[in-house]
């Protein structure tokens, strides 16, 4: 098994004319999803502060653009980069224009 | 406690409750701000939920995010306005009680059924705010266009600020009038859901669980805990008690007399009954007190057979003094039928005929129909049925009356 990581950006475009109810099915979604991962995630606030040069906070800025936003990122392990491809497939993420971005983490520094 | 373990429609709720505290909070000139936060609490819930879990009090968080963003709004805004805006909170300990926020739920109610508001407006008003529906699910649950229903939210709200609407309980003396119409708004959106007038789908259960819960939110005020608002909560639970018997696996109608009754849910009948009980505690009559009474006959009956027809009789007689109309002449031409036989009941649906009321209403001919059968004059009841097929617009009915009539 290795270490990947899913990086979620956009999608939020389309959040803001669902109804509750429809919210709340598509949260449902997202849980099943994580659950058939078996990812141990953690959201990444939204209002996210970028580090600048010497350590210097600069906040929101870069972040204006909606798409390209990191909405959050979860860390899985899976046999190879096409596994984990594939359980990324049924995403709730796609539902609103959103993407996942799959990396592979290394561990192993080749010492 | 994973997403999947949140009870039904929790979101849709929250967005009520949430909305109808931070608008009683905040005045009802920030109603629009108070909708836009608790949708953004709402996302970020969505959001963030699904990655770790949800939180211990989720009704208290979704309040406490959905006030700060209100707040930090508000703050934006106050170099245009002197208004105080007070701390944002990291706990919402102060306002969780659960009397709390079902009072401002009740607020918000009388509110949305505002004597000033039309009819058309405090329906729309109800559904959006307190049912946390969406303009569209509004527009697919009323049956109306999208467009139509968002105008009219957007001239409601309007209407709203324009004659400074406050989330204010009604001065003593004015409670049972203000009671009136709200109860008449709950007991429009049961019908509506209920039944519906045209469509494919014949019970909207949404809609009829909306009304039960906006009801049980008045019951849990003891200012509202009226006779009326008991009876009224009986009704509504006598009638979901069928929904399951109602329709058939293809989604067809079943009357009351081929249903099977072993699928009337028995819990929401006895629940029904004690509401009743409650109801008929003072003495009084009211409107739906004899509905209730009426459906509640229909609940003990072991088979329709064995339906006290005597007693719902004497209670639409009760129902005819009380609100004279011509639907309750028509239905108590039924029963008038089951107690006194088919010639009775004919002679009074021809009465009935005569004052043109009927002209439209598809139901007159099915029960005109179903008359002339049994007085053995099958080529009028043919024809009666044939016009009640004509009339009726619901896709389900029609089709339920054009079965009965090939096996005439």
């Amino acid at each position: 098994m290795k270490k990947y990581l899913y990086v979620f950006r956009g999608g939020d475009d389309g959040y803001a004319d669902q109804s509750p109810e429809e919210m709340q099915a598509h949260m449902q979604r997202w849980g099943e999803w994580m659950a058939k991962v078996k990812a141990e995630g953690y959201p990444l606030q939204s209002e996210g502060k970028v580090v600048g040069p010497g350590g210097k906070i600069v906040t929101d800025g870069p972040f204006a653009e909606g798409k390209e936003i990191v909405g959050g990122y979860v860390h899985l392990d899976a046999k190879d980069l096409d596994h984990a491809v594939e359980l990324s497939k049924d995403c709730p993420i796609f539902e609103f224009g959103g993407t996942t971005e799959v990396r592979e983490i290394i561990t192993d520094m080749g010492m | 406690m994973q997403t999947s373990q949140l009870v039904d429609h929790f979101f849709r709720t929250e967005y009520g409750k949430a909305v109808s505290h931070l608008t009683s909070r905040f005045g009802s000139s920030n109603l629009e701000l108070a909708e836009d936060s608790v949708q953004e609490a709402l996302i970020k819930a969505m959001q963030t939920w699904p990655y770790s879990q949800i939180p211990d009090n989720p009704t208290g968080w979704i309040l406490r995010v959905a006030r700060n963003k209100m707040i930090d709004q508000l703050r934006r805004d106050q170099k245009t306005n002197n208004h105080e805006v007070p701390e944002r909170v990291e706990e919402m300990k102060e306002d969780l009680s659960l009397e709390s926020i079902n009072d401002d739920m009740v607020r918000m109610m009388f509110a949305c059924c505002h004597p000033t508001l039309s009819q058309e407006y405090q329906i729309i008003l109800t559904l959006k705010i307190l049912g946390g529906l969406s303009v569209r699910e509004i527009s697919s649950s009323l049956l109306k266009k999208e467009e139509t229903v968002a105008k009219a939210y957007t001239r409601a709200k309007k209407k709203f600020k324009k004659e400074e609407i406050k989330l204010i309980l009604p001065p003593a003396h004015e409670i049972e009038k203000r009671l009136e119409i709200v109860l008449k708004i709950i007991y429009l959106l049961f019908n509506e859901g209920y039944k519906s007038a045209e469509g494919e789908s014949l019970i909207r259960k949404d809609l009829c669980e909306d009304a039960i819960r906006l009801n049980g939110v008045l019951l849990e005020s003891e200012i509202c805990n009226t006779p009326s608002a008991n009876a009224l909560m009986a009704l509504m639970h006598f009638h979901v008690s069928r929904f399951v018997a109602r329709v058939d696996q293809e989604g067809n109608v079943i009357s009351l007399e081929d249903q099977d009754r072993s699928k009337w849910d028995q819990e929401l009948i006895q629940r029904g009954l004690s509401y009743l009980d409650i109801a008929s505690e003072e003495g009084g009559i009211n409107e739906y007190l004899i509905q209730a009474a009426i459906s509640a006959t229909h609940c003990r009956a072991t088979s329709f057979d064995e339906t006290d027809w005597n007693n719902i009789l004497g209670l639409y007689d009760l129902q005819l003094q009380l609100t004279p109309s011509p639907i309750v002449e028509l239905n108590r031409a039924v029963v008038l039928e089951k107690v006194h036989g088919p010639l009775l009941g004919l002679k009074e649906v021809e009465r009935l005929e005569a004052t043109q009321f009927f002209e439209e209403y598809y139901l007159f001919y099915a029960i005109k129909s179903e008359m002339l059968h049994k007085v053995g004059n099958i080529e009028g009841a043919k024809a009666a049925l044939q016009t009640a097929v004509d009339l009726t617009k619901n896709e389900r009915e029609k089709d339920y009356l054009t079965n009965k009539l090939s096996n005439f």
